[in-house]
């Protein structure tokens, strides 16, 4: 008897994209996810999730995230730059995996380091591409674009790291059942 | 309390059961149907969507009118001059095609999920996909992710709603202040740290649910529904077709 085995994505990575996906679309459409700004303009976290499948569930679930959230801002988008799909879904994809292998790659030097190296790089992918490509696709002149990417990818990377800890520190301890209620 | 209705105003995703011959049609030939009419959703409804795109478009069109001037084709005719602000017919024309191209996407996207239900969305998904499983495209896993994620928003967003509600009745606010985003941040986190590990705890459960029902992902898996495309659904891709070609072939009114 041969056994036989699930082939491809596990239950769990398919469960896990899926929710925290939805947590994504979630984040857009309450508009909870965006963090008025100084500037103007909203830093988002809605990438944080991508982010937090790609350290949990690794990079294939985290690319998984990344495109629901992509195919998501490229449903609602009112900008051209958006409603182009090579804009707005393929960058968001690596996102989940570059913040994968940054948490692999960090986690020796410990849990905490792991997971803000993991949503520094995370963070700035999703920056850097969006804006390279919309340079590329000639939406935005590069001069603006690098204006947009310190004023806006500093602060997102920033906000992207309080959650993203405030979230996996705490849910490494429900895990281990060490959770208790602050008040 | 308006503050806590977080699904207001969210067109996007929602579905209207009017029952037209859109709405029968298999997803994913309704895709392409989508471009050719309107289905029976209510006009405005639909371009209520469009409202959040006014701003930027009309900012688009000046820009595109005042700026572009003889620059732009500069053997085109003169339509208009005042000053320096001069419109040639090129510039006219470029004008109203991006605005044209971009309303249309908007609307033909949200006609898209206003009529297709989430199931079949996952169905067209599935089949669409599974063209590729030759070169071993997971389509059958691909659709779930799809499908989970869709079906978990509302689940969500009621939580996230009691959870705005038990940080009100404490006294806590989400106060944004425009120049501290860190401290906007951390008032958030009494919200999004529960949020995030209420949508894994439910994930885990549906792990479990799933595991204990001998879910072995998508190979040799059987379907409740089987759909079959008739006739009647092939019309609209060729319709879109014929469309298509039709506008390549038109020439611009001016």
């Amino acid at each position: 008897m041969e056994e036989v085995r699930q082939k491809g994505l596990s239950t769990r990575g398919i469960v896990t994209s899926g929710v925290l996906g939805a947590i994504a679309i979630f984040l857009g459409a309450s508009r909870l996810g965006f963090i008025p700004m100084p500037t103007g303009i909203n830093a988002t976290i809605m990438h944080v999730p991508a982010i937090i499948g790609g350290i949990l569930e690794g990079p294939v679930v985290g690319g998984l995230i990344g495109m629901i959230f992509g195919i998501y801002s490229f449903a609602q988008a009112t900008t051209p730059m958006f409603k182009d799909p090579i804009v707005a879904i393929v960058p968001r994809i690596f996102i989940g995996i570059v913040a994968a292998w940054a948490y692999a790659a960090a986690r020796p030097a410990g849990e905490w380091w792991g997971i803000a190296i993991a949503a520094i790089v995370g963070t700035a992918t999703n920056t850097v591409l969006v804006l390279w490509l919309g340079v590329v696709r000639h939406y935005l002149p590069a001069k603006v674009a690098v204006t947009v990417g310190l004023t806006h990818g500093i602060p997102e990377i920033i906000v992207a790291v309080i959650v993203s800890l405030a979230v996996l520190l705490f849910w490494k301890r429900v895990q281990t059942g060490q959770a208790r209620a602050r008040v | 309390m308006s503050e806590f209705e977080l699904l207001r105003n969210i067109t996007i995703g929602q579905y209207l059961p009017t029952g037209s011959y859109l709405h029968r049609l298999v997803c994913l030939l309704g895709a392409c149907a989508a471009i050719v009419r309107l289905g029976r959703i209510p006009l405005s409804y639909a371009l209520r969507g469009l409202i959040p795109a006014i701003p930027f478009l009309v900012i688009l069109a000046v820009l595109q009118l005042l700026l572009f001037g003889r620059n732009f084709d500069p053997a085109s005719p003169v339509i208009f001059q005042w000053g320096w602000v001069v419109v040639t017919a090129a510039v006219g024309r470029v004008v109203l095609i991006s605005a044209a191209r971009f309303v249309e996407l908007l609307i033909v996207t949200s006609v898209f999920t206003l009529s297709t239900r989430i199931t079949e969305l996952t169905h067209g998904i599935e089949s669409l996909l599974g063209l590729f499983r030759r070169l071993r495209v997971p389509a059958h896993e691909l659709a779930l992710v799809v499908a989970i994620a869709v079906r978990f928003v509302p689940t969500i967003a009621l939580q996230a709603e009691r959870l705005l509600k038990a940080q009100a009745s404490r006294g806590g606010g989400l106060g944004h202040t425009r120049w501290n985003f860190v401290a906007t941040t951390r008032r958030l986190l009494p919200v999004l740290v529960p949020l995030f590990i209420f949508a894994l705890k439910r994930g885990e459960e549906l792990i479990v649910a799933m595991e204990a029902r001998a879910y072995m992902g998508g190979e040799g898996r059987t379907a409740y529904r089987i759909f079959q495309a008739t006739p009647a659904d092939w019309v609209a891709p060729l319709a879109a077709l014929a469309f298509l070609i039709a506008m390549l072939r038109a020439p611009f009114p001016f």
